[in-house]
């Protein structure tokens, strides 16, 4: 047996304790070389991506490609940190420190090259999977047809051959070779309460609250000037949260002895105390990276919304077209519009109407001002409610959008309107609508009223047409239109939506696909502390089922231990997370409340079945241990 | 061939523990001495301290003239596979190597070549009887097996310092007595060095010298003559003598 073949025999018979290691290596390759597939993919390398998106792509890619780096080197910590007392025996039979550093030198780089060949393998299983999402989300004309990735595979074989090498000599070279009594004596040894001061504890609920405070009132702009310095205290004031506060409560708790002797909180707590060090460093870590993945989805998500409203605006018809007073293709445009409609086999409804306005007395502005028949035309195509308005009287009518298009000029109830010289009605109603694209509150009088006003300040006529719901007929016939008409007359809402969604699809598929690699990260961070102490639990509760403790307290202490490791930082994390998502609303001036629920939602569900999976483990584990 | 001068270890803690005070100890080349004494008396940490795992806080160790202390990391762990061999209560195998991996450890890390380890792991299975499991796991022996592949280990580079730490401690009588035949026999043939820590009074009567300690300081010291029954009788004296009401010895050390 050479020294070569002992650390191979050390590493082939011992899978079981390098298979986390292990797979969490794997599964960081496969993501970065499914990643790379895709951005060395064919069809997205044309002229149909342009330039800002394959940049994108590439700072993606090094993003994923450092994380990657930090995440192999945490496991490979804690990987390292249960074997300690093999080290000590090791050390005990006459290894040098040199021979340790070879030793783990030479294994890791036998696991990093099977983690990157295995990583890459699994990739291609996955790759066509990932295809066809990408291909959805990406709205891209043509198919992604699966392909040999060469480059991709080359890419990430070279890189992460290069990651497993820096990672292995770096760690090799500052592998701590402590006091070897320290080493045999194994984990047994507390490592210690993290120090706590008052100071400290004051300092973390200042950073926070003032951190919380700041993203809560600053608007607009100002969100985009504080947002460095609120991440900065946030993430502070998150680390001394973790390290001091906890520690506070626990010690607090530990002293309550009707609450700490009460039944199986002592074993609880204790573990909780004993842990407390690397609990705090795990939690703070899971906490920040969980809050990365969901503010960069959430964001993402809700400035989709954002966008999609903004492209939507005030049109609430497929088609449109606006006629200004000096406008002398109004008649061929019209045309054109109606036939490229119906060449496309869309049965349009045409509607027109004079946009009037009017200078309404008490008012600095010029206010529209139309009829009750044409609204309720417009009513009609466009889904609304058909209202009537008295003799005497005027509805006026507010743009229902969930997007803050400008300063709503609040229009109340008064008690008479006088629109000019001739007319003067009193208001009866306040109604919400999208029959016309006017983002201020505008007036509907009566037939008779609308008849008696006097010359418009400003007159221009609106077209519009209500078709079938055929989406591909809509988009082609809005790509013709649009550069036929030209897009500052025509609206074509389906079309606009397309290119948009089309632009912005790379960045959302980009922005999930980080977020979900922070989330399962997050996720492993917590298998790695679980199970760095699976055996000192195992021998734990041996010890403990000795003296007499049932299956069901068992579960019990076990659910509580665990549940405590997912959802403290968890708790964190969502709020940090909606803190942030609703700062980002401060900043576009929209309404973000479902987006943020449904994305924190969506993650918390996601969270509570992995905790589910992982207790019901991790609970047999520890009872086959007994 | 091993002295001990004037070592004390005091445990650095919320309440500092003086586990050892001025230790003095000599052993001869060839010696087989057994360190006697109740739980707690510092046995262990002696032992500790003389095997390199531990450093005394004040006084010396010296073995061979060198004080192993004073090393370097690396020329420690020259010193450590070179010149030392262990046996612990546990065994301390490796549980990912065969018998015969284990056995050639020490050899292995000394980057001996692998036909000199072949021959001297047959030569040593010949002579503790374990041939037959060289290539089973160290999952799949019995206890005493275990024990005599730690023995192995220990002596194959024919260390000049063996140091066994309750090697009888996990064994039945027969494997017990199995054991420490066997360590007698390696002593009284290769010549080795042997320094033995127990609680069993029939394994401490293999040895040709017992000292006692109790609460880390010196007690007494006791030599074997010729009758093996006779040193175990007056060790088993000694031992009620210095535990007062005489329960201490047959306690398992914790």
């Amino acid at each position: 047996m050479t020294f070569r073949q002992f650390a191979v025999n050390n590493v082939l018979r011992n899978i079981r304790l390098y298979a986390a290691y292990f797979l969490s290596s794997t599964f960081t390759v496969m993501v970065f070389f499914t990643f790379s597939v895709f951005m060395f993919h064919p069809a997205l390398n044309g002229t149909d991506m342009n330039q800002n998106v394959a940049k994108g792509m590439m700072t993606a890619a090094i993003i994923i490609y450092v994380f990657s780096f930090f995440f192999v080197l945490y496991s490979m910590g804690s990987f390292l940190q249960s074997r300690k007392k093999e080290f000590g025996l090791l050390m005990m039979q006459g290894m040098s420190t040199g021979q340790i550093r070879t030793m783990v030198f030479l294994e890791n780089m036998f696991i990093g090259f099977f983690a990157t060949l295995g990583g890459i393998t699994v990739g291609l299983v996955f790759t066509k999977f990932i295809l066809l999402i990408a291909e959805n989300i990406l709205i891209i004309s043509t198919a992604l047809n699966f392909y040999i990735p060469w480059k991709a595979m080359m890419l990430t074989f070279g890189s992460f051959i290069v990651l497993f090498f820096i990672i292995s000599i770096s760690v090799s070279i500052v592998l701590r070779s402590k006091k070897l009594i320290h080493l045999i004596q194994g984990n047994k040894r507390s490592k210690g309460d993290p120090k706590t001061s008052r100071l400290l504890t004051v300092i973390a609920a200042v950073l926070l609250a003032g951190g919380y405070v700041t993203a809560l009132v600053t608007r607009q702009m100002q969100v985009v000037i504080a947002m460095v310095p609120v991440v900065t205290i946030v993430v502070i004031g998150t680390y001394l949260l973790f390290t001091q506060l906890s520690v506070y409560v626990i010690r607090k708790l530990k002293n309550r002895k009707t609450l700490f002797w009460r039944k199986t909180n002592m074993i609880l707590f204790s573990d909780l105390s004993f842990r407390m060090k690397d609990n705090a460093r795990t939690f703070f870590l899971v906490a920040i990276i969980s809050t990365v993945a969901f503010c960069s989805i959430g964001a993402l998500y809700g400035f989709q919304s954002v966008l999609t409203s903004m492209a939507q605006g005030n049109q609430s018809l497929p088609f449109s077209y606006t006629a200004y007073e000096d406008n002398e293709d109004e008649r061929e445009d019209i045309e054109t519009i109606s036939q490229t409609l119906s060449e496309h086999d869309l049965n349009a409804t045409q509607e027109e109407i004079s946009l009037r306005y009017y200078d309404v007395l008490d008012s600095e502005d010029t206010s529209m001002v139309i009829s009750q028949s044409d609204y309720n035309r417009f009513a009609a195509i466009t889904g609304e409610d058909s209202i009537s308005v008295g003799d005497n009287g005027v509805i006026i009518s507010h743009f229902e959008a969930n997007i803050n298009l400008g300063d709503q000029k609040e229009k109340e109830l008064k008690e008479l309107v006088t629109i000019d010289s001739e007319v003067s009605v009193h208001p009866e109603q306040n109604i919400t609508s999208r029959a016309l694209p006017e983002v201020d509150p505008y007036f509907i009088v009566s037939d008779e009223q609308f008849e008696r006003l006097s010359e418009p300040e400003v007159a221009e006529t609106y077209y519009g047409w209500q078709t079938k719901d055929d989406k591909q007929a809509k988009i082609e016939a809005g790509k013709e239109l649009w550069e036929e008409v030209g897009p500052s007359l025509i609206a074509a809402t389906d079309y606009e939506m397309f290119q948009l969604n089309k632009g912005y699809g790379p960045v959302l598929f980009v922005g999930l696909f980080i977020g979900i690699v922070f989330f399962v990260a997050a996720g492993s961070f917590l298998y790695f502390r679980l199970y760095s102490d699976l055996d000192d639990d195992k021998e734990k509760f041996q010890a403990i089922a000795k003296l007499g403790l049932s299956e069901k307290e068992l579960k019990k202490v076990l659910t509580r231990q665990v549940a405590i490791l997912f959802f403290t930082p968890m708790a964190v994390a969502l709020l940090h997370g909606a803190v942030a998502l609703t700062a980002l609303s401060h900043l576009f001036m929209y309404n973000l409340f479902i987006e943020a629920v449904t994305v924190l939602g969506i993650f918390f569900v996601i969270q509570v079945i992995y905790f589910f999976i992982v207790r019901f483990f991790y609970i047999k584990q520890i009872k086959s241990g007994i | 061939m091993l002295e001990v001068k004037q070592a004390s270890k005091i445990y650095e803690g919320k309440v500092a523990h003086r586990a050892l005070s001025d230790i003095n100890l000599s052993l001869d080349k060839g010696e087989f001495v057994g360190i006697m004494g109740p739980s707690g008396s510092g046995k262990t940490t002696l032992l500790n301290m003389i095997a390199t795992i531990d450093a005394p806080t004040t006084g010396n160790v010296f073995i061979d003239g060198k004080n192993p202390h004073h090393l370097k990391k690396n020329e420690l762990a020259k010193f450590r596979r070179r010149e030392l061999g262990f046996v612990f209560q546990d065994f301390n195998l490796m549980h990912t190597l065969t018998v015969e991996e284990n056995m050639v450890l020490p050899l292995t890390l000394d980057g001996k070549k692998v036909r000199e380890m072949k021959d001297k792991a047959t030569v040593m299975a010949e002579k503790l009887g374990i041939s037959s499991i060289m290539n089973s796991r160290t999952h799949e022996i019995s206890g005493g097996q275990a024990q005599r592949a730690a023995v192995a280990r220990a002596m194959i580079h024919s260390p000049k310092l063996l140091l066994a730490d309750e090697p009888t401690g996990n064994l039945d009588s027969a494997s017990s007595k199995a054991v420490m035949e066997l360590l007698e026999s390696l002593n009284r043939v290769d010549e080795t060095t042997m320094m033995l820590v127990t609680h069993d009074p029939q394994a401490a009567s293999y040895c040709q010298r017992v000292v006692f300690i109790q609460d880390g300081k010196f007690y007494s010291e006791i030599n074997r003559g010729d009758n093996r029954q006779t040193f175990f009788q007056r060790i088993i004296d000694t031992l009620s003598l210095m535990g007062g009401d005489g329960h201490d010895f047959s306690s398992i050390r914790g």
